[in-house]
């Protein structure tokens, strides 16, 4: 324990009220900043490039009146983490076997470290002539993306684990299975906890770049013909409902790391 | 069950090309024995545990362990690492951790629990059964190994330095309570240290050990001594002095 002498004088704080009292410093600077962007946008900056606040909010409820924004919303996030999901059931295995056992590591190895240096978005045209226009290519893309970022991340945690733990395991007569499934996957799940929410982070970039290049949907394609029809505060709908939402899934992904994985991942929810 | 050495040598690099580290090592160590190896430090100590322990094999000679030879690690071959962090599982309780060989061989649950109690119980940590290791102090770590290992009830208990981490309060603490423990189980008990004192509280035998490279067993002390060791015991002050001169000895020899 530590101890901080400022805790330990009267009243004492609950971490419920810790966690109120950041939360109140945190939100008054988001309100801060909106209104600095409100005063220099109406009184200092052309509307036309930095419409204020307010005139955004307008345009986010001109867009729900036509019945268009939850439906962009709905159909990036069912992109976002279909590919998120799926991408990550298939490489957390993956990178598990290419972490533990070698001649399966120099199998995927060359391919994995060409790869990783194409990113996604070289690949979206590519993918749009091979699996059409439709779903099938946009979530294999967020797969592709999420893919490397967590077989590249498991097999470094499998690959990082102690050797005294595998040794005491040992000790202990677990086998060579035992020692896989009770040491070394649970070692190297706060590597895959990072990479997936690095992944995640890395999905909405793909998903946005995606929708702007081939969709008739979506938050990128949003942002994308607003331009066309020069509605600048529709882009900044769409550039906000991004953020918005990569901050909700980001605060969801902490969340389940600290209620469900607390005991694997420790500090590393923590940020 | 008896441990042998017969003219052990062992390279890290397979003794391919550079001096081994270990060089013409015999040994032998009757069931039950308290022994010692001291040395200064990186003569060899760990490598020599890690030999009997089975982690690597010797490039010539032989350990042999109740007169089979040793081929691999072993639930008959306890071990307690140096290290405080990297040898636990820090996603299991002490509970968790004290179990986790009983749960691996399949016990049933009853002798599951029965032993990991009676192992929790002499190391004393008890009342601590449901902290993580992250929220255990350095000497309490120490303990959830020995427990870990206890609870196997392994014939033979291999420890590298587990308290040279440690403050010296705790480590005299944790001495004695050693000495009980390894009264009560009857197991032979190899204890690695570089520490004169703590070789002499704990040991029946102390072998010294030669600076590396080619490191062997230079001296061998038989401390005749009951426990709990009496410090002020003409016996434990010559034994101290005579090991202090000898090991200094070897030290000199790295550093010149
Ligand atoms: N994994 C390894 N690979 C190569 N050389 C090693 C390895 N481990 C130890 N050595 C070398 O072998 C020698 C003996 O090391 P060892 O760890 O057995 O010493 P030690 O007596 O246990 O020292 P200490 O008291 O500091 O723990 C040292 O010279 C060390 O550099
Ligand atoms: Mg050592």
């Amino acid at each position: 324990m530590v101890v901080d002498t400022t805790e330990s004088t009267p009243p004492k704080k609950t971490p419920f009220g810790r966690w109120i009292a950041g939360f109140w410093i945190s939100f008054l600077s988001v309100v801060f900043g909106l209104i600095v962007w409100e005063i220099a946008a109406r009184y200092f900056i052309d509307p036309f490039f930095l419409p204020p606040v307010s005139a955004i909010v307008a345009g986010a409820i001109e867009l729900i009146e036509r019945g268009l924004l939850f439906q962009h919303i709905a159909i990036s996030l069912f992109r976002i983490l279909t590919g998120f999901i799926l991408g990550s059931l298939v490489a957390i295995p993956l990178g598990l076997i290419i972490g533990s056992y070698m001649p399966v590591r120099q199998i995927f190895d060359p391919y994995i470290h060409f790869l990783r240096f194409i990113p996604a978005l070289a690949l979206t045209t590519l993918f749009l002539v091979w699996f059409g226009v439709g779903e099938v290519s946009k979530i294999l893309l967020v797969m592709y993306s999420t893919g490397f970022i967590v077989v590249i991340n498991t097999a470094t945690g499998v690959v990082t684990t102690h050797k005294n733990k595998k040794l005491a395991a040992e000790t202990l007569g677990a086998s060579a299975w035992q020692i896989f499934w009770f040491v070394t996957v649970p070692a190297a799940v706060p590597s895959m906890y990072v990479g997936m929410r690095l992944a995640l982070a890395g999905s909405f970039l793909v998903i946005v770049a995606v929708e702007m290049l081939a969709a008739e949907s979506g938050l990128g394609y949003l942002i994308w013909t607003s331009k066309l029809y020069f509605r600048i505060d529709w882009m900044f709908v769409g550039i906000f409902l991004l953020g918005f939402f990569g901050l909700l899934t980001d605060y969801a992904w902490k969340v389940i790391g600290r209620r469900w994985l607390r005991r694997y991942v420790r500090e590393t929810a923590n940020y | 069950m008896t441990i042998e050495m017969t003219r052990v040598s062992f390279a890290y690099d397979g003794g391919t090309s550079g001096v081994p580290v270990l060089a013409d090592v015999d040994l032998t160590v009757p069931d039950g024995e308290f022994l010692i190896l001291l040395g200064p430090s990186g003569c060899g100590k760990s490598t020599l545990l890690k030999l009997i322990a089975g982690f690597d094999k010797p490039t010539t000679g032989e350990v042999k362990v109740a007169g089979k030879t040793v081929t691999g690690p072993g639930k008959d071959r306890g071990m307690v690492f140096q290290d405080l962090d990297s040898a636990l599982f820090q996603w299991l309780t002490v509970r968790g951790n004290v179990e986790f060989g009983l749960r691996m061989n399949k016990v049933s649950d009853a002798d599951r629990k029965r032993q990991a109690d009676e192992a929790l119980r002499m190391v004393n940590l008890s009342g601590h059964v449901d902290k993580l290791p992250d929220e255990l102090s350095g000497g309490m770590k120490q303990r959830v190994q020995i427990a870990r290992m206890l609870a196997m009830r392994p014939e033979i208990m291999l420890m590298d330095e587990p308290f040279a981490a440690l403050d010296a309060q705790t480590r005299q603490m944790l001495q004695t309570q050693l000495v009980t423990i390894w009264s009560e189980v009857k197991r032979t008990a190899i204890y690695v240290t570089h520490d004169i004192r703590e070789a002499l509280n704990l040991g029946q035998r102390i072998l010294l050990m030669s600076a590396g490279p080619r490191a062997g067993i230079k001296h061998e002390y038989e401390v005749p001594l009951s426990y709990p060791r009496d410090q002020t015991d003409p016996t434990y002050i010559d034994l101290l002095d005579r090991l202090s001169k000898d090991i200094e000895e070897e030290v000199t020899k790295v550093w010149s």
